[in-house]
């Protein structure tokens, strides 16, 4: 890399015609953005109405050969990292690379993953912009930058120095956050640790009927969750009956979880069903456990094919075999670099210190990262063989692509027909499961925000949620109504990122600005309530960091108002635009027996004809307290599912509008006394009290699941706490995306090749979300 | 200076009609500041559509209009990569063999108004010869795509290979339309047939309106730019194109834009007719035409601002179906109202 370093730069320096190539190439760099993660969101705003960063010369592009500057986006994974040296490979000399993000840089917050790599080792970085996520300004501050170096004016670059910051005498020593961090050297582990709730002994006992000798225990773990332990033998069998006598229809989540020194793995699958309304808010936990040596159960995905992708993922992340499931030794999510079985507890990644102890060098916090070396994947054999025979082409799209995110799907087309498309995500996972074991549990919370910073409230309070149930946290009033409020703010926020994705896959650039537009909005009033543009990080377990004043209600209010007008004008050209309509009509149908099948969450399962919202079924927060409804379609086509979400979103306006009137009146704490203890004072504003309050947070022995209802589904987060350690012993994110991926496949099969982007943009697949 | 013979023969070479028509206006010299100017006035036009400003800083008293300077300097400065698996030889040369028939139709449009035509080669098969060379853009394109060899670019050269037929036959059967209107095929009778202001247009709008679409497809415009999509195919049979070849093949869609829109001009719009600006003379009538097509053009580039993309099986549903129709009904229109007049 050292003899690259800068040599664009020289070379616009020579020749007599320099200074016109330097000048030229100062106007004209025109960026081939390179959406790796989270930061990806707020490109989008730097070039859309609000920055527009066109002003700059710069305009998006997207195809390699034809611009000349990367701008990197946040995290590069091992996957990833063979994308981008492909990529910078292609572009024609004289080219530039800007990295964004913290965690392009040295990793920011996952900096100890064992999937990511630094973008500097594998091409020449011209200029860094730091922060998690950037501004749209600082981005653009990146690209003057650029542009400066180009005609060669030297910005100062930051030289580090190292001080010793004494404590004087009479400041009293801040408490820093717990560390070194508790882990129970040999934990209890328990899957179904029973506690005392007043529901489910109907259902057990028809549990215990219908599954008569076929369980080893049934145990209720909380309201509206329970356990059914089985052996190995008998998984299958407890399977087929749940689905076919119970209506237990789709899985939830697949789980494992590694203890070694009882040398056993769990192995567990969370199910529930769509088709029963008296199950439908029931998580019914199925596991067993296996030994470690040779970990082996028969695949469930013939009964459950919603647990396909999951069960894949599992077996690389731990090495189970799931007999019957074609994946099996294949790679999927991981990079042929990556570390074989990343999630088992002999796989360690470097620990975080929270305090500096003199004489540490630095070096001992950095991790050494190894750059990518051969990173050639080749698209799986059988999939090419025969395609020549039967007239079809093999074409794949992405991870780098115009109209892709970070997902690669290899088609096989026969004339305009795609007749299979396999997908290949992993582009963006990061490795926050494995992450978060090293974490305390408070600190989870940004972690967990990054899955999708254009939805991060309901990122949130999915995990916060979690963590409230499982310390049996009552939230105060108020704070419930004003989580509320946030979390269909980000509701809004994360459909207007879709549908701008979704109007650009259609070649429409004026339905993506208007729909940024409209989005800046509703971020700017998430800055006015948290001071954050994309990762407020503002909900904290027993309520949320500070109120939320009158004069911001009142602005959330306006808002409510303001966007009405804005709305419609994205309506008129581009929701009802007779060539959108022509585009997505009819086009992308799942019926609702392929979606329950497929294990479909939120609006897309809705658009296919299913009544079931988190939000209705098993209310949280204020949702119960306020009149809105549920909207369901029956189409199940591009169309349905957007025009869904949009008739979503108007009722999100309706929830905040209500909301905002009914906070008004209801005065109070904002966080709850069960988590503050003796820090009375904080009830407030959590301000200087923040780790004395969470730093120790320590959840009950048992797994604790908790599913919500986020912009683009179901959220799920399973928590496995052994009652001892302040980090969590095993954390399993299910996001919707990820869900979704089984149904985007399906959908595909028997479009045309370009209809992969109305169903894409239809779902609104935002690949950070969906690998975690 | 003026003494010098050369000098005189030079600006009397110049200033000679068909000389000045072909290479300065409306030819080859306003086309080349158009292409340097239009791209801007379509960023900044679909930038106000779409709420923001466009390209400004290089330039912020002008409004940035030097912006397409710098990227055409940019392109030609740039390496230019022919890949391993190109066709080395077609690779390079289709791009500048595009320029003929791109180039060619100028020879027979008629700036002019009736009664003094403004024309570099009278022919009385002035528009069966640029209906013939506009219909052979489309084959250098396909010869681009080839020498690519590259999945994109064999899926857009297919695009663009369906797209051309449902296209052509309309755009032919429109120009016939208005050839049987005018009962000549002559650009300077073309045009001396729509004296008085009764424009092409007005007398059949039907036949303007396929000309429009088709031309919108020929160009690969919005909601017709099935083959060169960026989200889908990434620019299509130009994916693997960089530096100069690749600023060529850009620009060639603006010139082929210009040749359609200023046919569209003298067949629809009257020509160059318009009042008289006092003290140019005939000059005056070469600025009307060359803003009518500007006009065209604009109403062109701004439809991206308003239209999502058609699939390609609509996009040649609309061709073969709507178009047709409509094309024949413009043929049977003109033998109607022809008869009346
Ligand atoms: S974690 Fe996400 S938001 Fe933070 S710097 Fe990385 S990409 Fe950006």
């Amino acid at each position: 890399m050292e003899d690259y370093k800068n040599a664009n730069v020289r070379n616009l320096n020579s020749g007599i015609l320099s200074p016109f190539r330097r000048w030229s190439s100062k106007w004209s760099l025109w960026p081939c953005h390179f959406i790796t993660s989270c930061c990806g969101v707020e490109l989008a705003h730097a070039f859309a109405s609000g920055y527009d960063g066109e002003r700059l010369g710069t305009l998006n592009l997207g195809i390699s050969r034809q611009s000349n500057y990367i701008i990197i986006e946040g995290t590069i994974t091992r996957k990833m990292a063979r994308a981008l040296q492909f990529v910078w490979g292609q572009m024609p000399d004289p080219k530039f690379v800007n990295v964004i993000g913290a965690c392009g840089q040295r990793g920011g917050i996952f900096w100890n993953s064992y999937n990511i790599t630094h973008p500097s080792d594998i091409v020449p970085v011209d200029a860094f912009i730091p922060g998690c996520p950037i501004t749209p300004e600082a981005l653009l501050r990146g690209v003057r930058a650029t542009q400066d170096k180009i005609v060669g004016i030297d910005r100062k670059t930051i030289d580090f120095k190292r001080v010793e910051l004494p404590f004087e005498k009479q400041l009293e020593e801040r408490m820093v956050p717990t560390s070194p961090k508790i882990f129970a050297p040999t934990p209890a582990i328990k899957v179904d640790v029973g506690r005392d709730v007043d529901w489910g002994e109907e259902l057990k006992e028809n549990l215990k009927r219908d599954l008569n000798g076929l369980y080893e225990s049934i145990t209720i773990t909380d309201t509206n969750c329970i356990a059914i332990k089985t052996t190995r033998e008998n998984l299958k069998a407890v399977a087929q009956k749940l689905r076919d006598q119970m209506k237990v229809d789709h899985v939830k989540s697949v789980n494992v979880i590694e203890v070694p020194h009882e040398r056993k793995f769990i192995v567990e699958y969370i199910a529930s069903s769509y088709t029963d309304e008296a199950l439908m808010p029931v998580l019914i936990t199925v596991f067993t456990e296996i030994g470690l040596k040779d970990p082996k159960v028969d695949s469930l995905s013939p009964i459950w094919e919603s647990a396909n992708y999951s069960e894949r993922e599992m077996h690389e992340f731990f090495g189970v075999q799931f007999d019957g499931n074609k994946g099996m030794g294949r790679k999927f999510v991981l990079a042929p670099d990556t570390p074989d079985l990343p999630l088992r507890k002999e796989f360690k990644i470097a620990e975080e210190r929270y305090v500096y102890e003199k004489g540490m060098s630095l070096d001992e916090c950095m991790v050494p990262i190894e750059p990518p070396k051969d990173l050639y994947t080749p698209i799986p054999e059988e999939f090419i063989e025969g395609a020549y025979d039967k007239d079809e082409i093999v074409v794949p799209i992405g991870p780098h692509h115009a109209g892709s995110g970070h997902l690669r799907v290899t088609f096989r087309i026969k004339g305009d027909i795609i007749v299979d498309a396999i997908p290949e995500p992993g582009f963006v996972h990061r490795s926050m499961e494995k992450i978060a074991e090293n974490k305390l549990y408070i600190q989870n919370v940004p972690l967990f925000e990054r899955l999708a910073i254009n939805d991060p409230v309901n990122m949130n309070l999915g995990y916060v949620r979690t963590l409230e149930n499982a310390l049996g946290i009552e939230v105060p009033e108020r704070a419930q109504y004003l989580r509320t409020i946030m979390a269909e703010l980000s509701r809004v926020e994360a459909f207007y990122y879709d549908a701008g994705i979704f109007s650009l896959f259609f070649g429409h650039t004026t339905g993506f600005m208007y729909a940024m537009a409209i989005r800046e909005m509703v971020i700017e009033v998430l800055v006015k309530i948290s001071g954050s543009r994309s990762a407020p990080s503002f909900l904290v377990p027993g309520g949320m960091r500070r109120d939320i004043t009158d004069d911001v209600l009142k602005v959330i209010d306006n808002l409510t108002f303001a966007i009405h007008k804005r709305m419609k004008k994205f309506e008129d050209i581009f929701v009802y635009n007779p060539v959108t309509i022509a585009r997505a009509k009819g086009v992308g149908v799942l019926t609702k027996a392929d979606a329950i099948r497929c294990g479909m969450v939120g609006p897309f399962l809705r658009a296919s004809g299913v009544n079931y919202d988190l939000r209705k079924i098993a209310p949280y927060e204020a949702y119960d307290k306020l009149n809105w409804e549920v909207t369901t379609g029956d189409d199940g086509d591009c169309l349905g599912r957007f025009l869904g979400r949009l008739a979503e979103i108007k009722q999100s306006i309706r929830i905040i509008k209500q909301a905002v009137d009914a906070v008004k009146r209801i005065p109070g704490p904002i966080l709850s006394d069960d988590v503050l203890g003796e820090y009375k004072e904080a009830a407030n504003d959590i301000k200087g009290n923040f780790f004395r309050v969470f730093g120790n947070l320590v959840l009950p022995k048992g797994e604790w699941t908790t599913v919500t209802e986020v912009a683009r589904g179901t959220l799920l987060f399973s928590i496995m706490s052994d009652g001892e350690s302040n980090v969590p012993y095993r954390v399993r994110v299910i996001s919707p995306c990820w869900m979704n991926l089984r149904g985007f496949m399906e959908a595909l099969k028997g479009e045309r090749y370009a209809d992969f982007w109305a169903v894409y943009g239809s779902f609104g697949y935002f690949p950070p979300e969906a690998d975690r | 200076m003026l003494g010098l013979p050369v000098i005189n023969n030079l600006i009397a070479l110049l200033l000679w009609e068909s000389f000045f028509v072909l290479i300065i206006m409306p030819g080859f010299a306003v086309l080349g500041t158009l292409l340097l100017i239009l791209p801007w006035i379509e960023r900044k036009m679909v930038g106000r559509m779409q709420w923001r400003v466009g390209p400004r800083e290089i330039s912020p008293r002008t409004r940035g209009i030097i912006q397409l300077l710098a990227d055409s300097l940019r392109f030609l400065f740039q390496e230019v990569i022919i890949h391993k698996d190109a066709h080395k030889r077609y690779f390079l040369q289709f791009p500048f063999l595009y320029f003929i028939p791109v180039l060619l139709p100028l020879l027979f449009i008629n700036a002019g108004t009736a009664g003094s035509p403004l024309v570099p080669i009278v022919s009385d098969y002035g528009l069966q010869l640029m209906v013939a060379l506009i219909c052979l853009m489309p084959v250098f394109i396909l010869g681009l795509g080839w020498a690519s060899n590259n999945r994109f670019a064999f899926i857009g050269t297919v695009r663009e290979a369906f797209l051309y037929f449902a296209y052509e036959i309309p755009f032919i059967v429109a120009v016939f339309a208005m050839v049987v209107m005018y009962g000549t095929s002559n650009s300077v009778g073309v045009v001396d047939a729509q004296a008085g202001g009764l424009w092409g247009i007005i007398l059949n709008p039907i036949a303007a309106l396929t000309f429009f679409i088709a031309a919108l497809m020929a160009t690969a415009r919005l909601p017709f730019d099935i083959p060169e999509a960026d989200q889908e195919v990434s620019f299509g049979p130009f994916v693997e194109f960089s530096g100069i070849a690749f600023g060529l093949a850009y620009v060639m869609g603006y010139e082929k834009m210009y040749v359609l829109s200023a046919l569209m001009t003298m067949l629809f719009l009257g020509g160059g007719s318009g009042p008289m600006i006092p003290g140019l003379g005939e000059v005056s009538y070469l600025i009307w035409f060359v803003l009518k097509t500007l006009i065209v053009m604009i109403v062109v580039v701004n439809l991206r601002g308003v239209y999502p993309r058609y699939r390609l099986d609509q996009g040649m549903k609309i061709g073969w179906n709507a178009m047709l129709i409509l094309a024949l009904v413009a043929v049977a229109w003109s033998l109607v109202i022809g008869a009346i007049i």
